[in-house]
């Protein structure tokens, strides 16, 4: 399709900057920026015991839940029911991100506003749950019909994430719901920046959205033992790049960022948070779960991010890790970020927040880059809780348990799913911001 | 139920995992890495799972790490028999 | 620099025909295999009819390795792509210098449902223990992808639309873009496999489908007779390049990419789809830099519901004005289902052959149609064909509208 401004590369014409102009959260622990934030900054951990249902005879028990009382929250009993759970997550986290960005979608702007929302496994819960019921617990494969709930359909179809999202904020312009495995909310943000930077919409509401935490997920990660089966200290099992990790804790969450043209939201007087520059992903072409110890293809996806964004390789003053704490992910990345970074990365902070929200599969890459927003405003590095033993195939600055204070004008966010894919994006303050 | 884990079995296992090999060849190569039979450590850990509920018992934790054929049949044969 | 991005390879796993060139000949015959639905565990249920892959054996064309860890929608996927690469003549040789350089992306609406219902059953019928290694590679949106990328080495840009129908479009929009920023080549397209008990019992609510008995009367978009769509499996991935690369190896450029546009309309109402639809087509024709009258054929997106089939005849007449009722429009999925977000894969790889043929095929099923449009119906009609439109909708409010224009 035809030569349209590109966000990098050659041949660019004016590239369109692209701000972050509100933010919207619903994370474990903390519902709503501020409560967030809370959270983050005292290195709280919001990890426990599974009570969304009765997991005995399960290898991993434990999770990062959200406590989430929908008409707390301004969801109609009607709309509660429609959504799946991860879908309601995506509404409220969006109503407070359009709120914070005081947008207000005229007709005309509505064809120009997006939606690009992520999910790695949509409405898995409600699917399981109907599931239950029309093969009478698994006793039928050839399933009744008409023991079905209502609603089914939307949740067989991811499309519903986006669609949901579009219906409640007005948008007109593309509406898509992307799934890549882990990297989804990096790729449905990424994805928003680009088409904004090339011109196809000018304000997108962006993010991810997952509620996994049902026996059928459960299950297919306690089969491949990629979760902890640290069930009887759950506050402490989340443990990236401490030597004592032993696989991550499955967490469910939301968030979402109002992203817009820089002159676009100049223009109508917003607050810019801060700007995405730059935005890559690559796959491994290794393994569905598996990581090299080189982590090659992440240090690719990083290089071109920091590339788009012009940002230089020892300018970044964070590194907000996908820090799952798996064996291998943990030193893969670390490898990755050394890669790209070379001496500069020990000088770097790089931190996970999974180990105090968990890991909410497709949800969490935007609760990372919503994380990164709020410690850009904050000045303020959020910690690795939980990291007390070093791994020496892990030898970088992971801030253990203590929010540290610091100078942050360049932040990079980086994420690996399964699939292969490596995602990386970079963020930056607007130079006038900075002085 | 402790009948300990043939060849047979484990070529039978391999084969649901979509590696199609030999019994014989099993027993000529015992230390060929798994890799090179073309099993994974997906593979691998559904072997583990699959045993364990046939067998009705855990295997050590470390099973699913196991580099070749020879060193599985090793560290299982030796769990079931003494019960460790 | 062109900077076009053309298609150089198709492949085709769809429900009348395995390879482009089987597809094909079904298709311009205006043959309909839409036939009673056989998938086991799914007689019972009130589908009735839909579009089954019968002609395809996995096992011929994919590894049992990757077999076993999938779901049959990336089997389709895993096979379509073998295809598209050999029809585009790009080897393994022609990027292993730099991988980086070639990467895919899929559309998916539904998932690995027959895999996800076997483990769900093991799960719930056996306990957690029983539930196997690749549940967790297997039933989620972003298996074709992920193995396409594993088994051929591409590790390029990656990525997954899990949106409705219309996705199926918008991932050619992110291909381009891949194209734009850099890589070589980029395999797209979409295939589903929705026909397994559950994922029926799933799709029961969805407004529109069919759930007539008669294969010849279930699906007649555009007809008096009109009383929803059939569903169906399989679909299309394509062989994508940056036009000067393409040429630079001498690959045969079969069509170009021209424009896409993609707009929102809701859930709600369908009759609304048509302002959304129209929305599209003129953003993707201002893409394209293509006029109305320059569109030699339509490739619709047929619901096959009054309402829709209305809207998208509004759009089509508000898009192209007095020149929509004049052009070509046709709709050979009534011949083999509506493969959600492979459908509109399909469609394009029709409409790609259709202009290398100069042929517009029919519209199966289809007789008297009762809108203001020039469907083709009963047979294929020749005519020069330079350009055409593909169309899509999806059930959760999306409208995409894609311009592929003639190769070479």
């Amino acid at each position: 399709m035809g030569a349209a401004p590109g966000p990098h590369g050659s041949g660019l014409v004016t590239p369109r900057r692209v701000a972050v102009t509100g933010v919207g959260v619903v994370a474990p622990g903390g519902i709503g920026v501020r409560d967030f934030w809370d959270l983050l900054s005292n290195g709280r951990t919001a990890t426990r015991g599974i009570t969304l249902f009765d997991p005995t005879g399960f290898r991993s028990r434990i999770a990062a839940e959200v406590d989430f009382d929908p008409a707390a929250h301004g969801l109609e009993p009607g709309e509660a029911d429609r959504a799946d759970r991860y879908i309601q997550f995506a509404l409220v986290a969006a109503r407070e991100a359009v709120k914070d960005a005081g947008l207000d979608l005229t007709t005309d702007e509505a064809w120009r506003t997006g939606v690009s929302l992520g999910t790695a496994v949509g409405g898995t819960t409600r699917l399981e749950h109907d599931y239950v019921a029309v093969s009478q617990s698994g006793s039928w494969w050839d399933v009744d019909h008409k023991r079905a709930g209502p609603f089914l359909h939307r949740a067989f179809t991811p499309a519903t994430l986006a669609s949901a999202v579009a219906e409640q904020t007005g948008a007109r312009g593309p509406v898509q719901t992307v799934s890549t495995g882990c990297t989804s909310g990096l790729d449905a943000i990424g994805y928003a920046v680009h088409s904004i930077a090339e011109g196809r919409m000018d304000v997108c509401i962006a993010g991810a959205s997952d509620s996994p935490i049902s026996p059928i997920t459960v299950a297919c990660f306690d089969a491949i033992k990629a979760t902890s089966p640290n069930n009887d200290d759950p506050a402490h099992a989340s443990r990236p790049f401490d030597a004592d990790r032993d696989g991550f804790v499955l967490g469910e969450g939301g968030a979402v960022l109002v992203l817009e043209e820089l002159e676009h939201a100049r223009a109508r007087g917003a607050t810019v948070y801060c700007e995405i520059g730059g935005y890559a992903t690559f796959g491994n072409a290794h393994h569905m779960t598996g990581l090299t110890a080189e982590g090659l293809e992440m240090a690719r996806a990083i290089e071109t991010a920091l590339a788009q964004a012009g940002v230089a390789a020892d300018e970044i003053d964070y590194v907000n890790a996908h820090g799952s704490g798996t064996k291998q992910n943990d030193r893969h990345e670390t490898a990755a970020v050394k890669r790209v970074l070379g001496d500069h990365a020990y000088k770097t902070p790089m931190t996970s927040i999974k180990s105090m929200v968990g890991h909410s599969l497709g949800a969490i890459g935007a609760i990372e880059l919503a994380a990164c927003v709020l410690a850009m405003t904050h000045q303020v590095v959020p910690p690795t809780a939980n990291y007390e033993t070093p791994d020496p195939e892990c030898d970088l600055d992971y801030v253990p348990r203590v929010a540290r204070a610091r100078k942050l004008s360049s932040v990079l966010s980086v994420g690996s799913g399964f699939g292969g894919f490596q995602s990386a994006v970079v963020m930056t303050r607007p130079k006038e911001m900075v002085s | 139920m402790s009948d300990r884990l043939t060849l047979e079995e484990l070529a039978a296992l391999m084969k649901k995992a979509g590696i199609t090999v030999d019994p014989t060849e099993l027993a000529s190569r015992p230390h060929s890495a798994f890799d090179e039979y073309g099993l994974d450590s997906l593979g691998l850990l559904g072997i583990v799972g699959e045993l364990e509920n046939r067998r009705g018992r855990a295997l050590p934790t470390h099973a699913d790490r196991c580099k070749t054929p020879g060193e599985f049949l090793d560290l299982v044969n030796h769990s079931l028999m003494t019960g460790a | 620099m062109t900077s076009r991005t053309v298609i150089t390879g198709i492949g085709v796993v769809a429900p009348n025909g395995v390879g482009a060139d089987a597809f094909w000949k079904a298709t311009q015959s205006g043959l309909s295999v839409l036939d009673r639905v056989t998938r086991a565990g799914c007689e019972h249920l009130p589908l009735r009819v839909a579009g089954e892959v019968r002609g395809f054996d996995p096992g011929a064309m994919v590894e049992d390795r990757f077999l076993v860890q999938t779901d049959r929608f990336t089997h389709h996927a895993l096979a379509a792509a073998d295809l598209a690469l050999e029809d585009a003549r790009l080897g393994r040789a022609d990027y292993e210098g730099d991988p980086f350089s070639v990467g895919v992306v899929t559309a998916a609406g539904s998932g690995g449902g027959e895999f996800g219902q076997r483990e769900l059953q093991h799960l719930w019928e056996q306990g957690p223990r029983f539930v196997g290694p690749y549940q967790s590679i297997a039933w989620f949106y972003a298996a074709s992808t992920g193995q396409i990328s594993i088994r051929r080495g591409l590790k390029g840009p990656c990525g997954v639309v899990a949106s409705d129908e219309a996705g199926g479009l918008d991932a050619f929009a992110h291909a381009a873009r891949a194209i734009r920023q850099g890589s070589r080549a980029m395999l797209v397209g979409a295939t589903e496999a929705p026909l397994a008990p559950y994922s029926i019992v799933c799709q029961l609510e969805y407004e529109g489908l069919s759930t007539g008995e008669d294969p010849e009367r279930a699906y007649r978009p555009f007809t008096d007779k009109a009383c929803g769509f059939v569903p169906a499996e399989g679909g299309a991935m394509f062989v994508v390049e940056d036009e000067d690369e393409a040429r630079r190896r001498g690959a045969t450029v079969r069509a170009v990419l021209a424009g896409h546009a993609a707009t929102f309309t809701g859930t709600r109402r369908r009759d609304v789809s048509g302002e959304g639809l129209a929305h599209a087509i003129r953003g993707a024709l201002r893409e394209a830099d293509c006029a109305p009258e320059e569109i030699d054929v339509v490739f619709a997106d047929a619901i096959g519901t009054p309402e829709a089939d209305a809207a998208e005849a509004a759009a089509i007449a508000d898009a192209l004005g007095a020149y929509g009722r004049k052009v070509p429009v046709t709709a050979p999925k009534s011949g083999t289902g509506r493969a959600y977000c492979a459908a509109p894969a399909l469609d394009t790889a029709a409409a790609v052959l259709a202009l290398e043929h100069g042929v517009v095929p029919p519209t199966p099923n289809v007789y008297d149609v009762c809108h203001d449009l020039d469907v083709v119906t009963g047979s294929a009609r020749a005519a020069e064909l330079r350009t055409a439109l593909v169309l899509s909708r999806g059930r959760m409010g999306s409208n995409a509208a894609l311009v592929v224009r003639k190769g070479a």
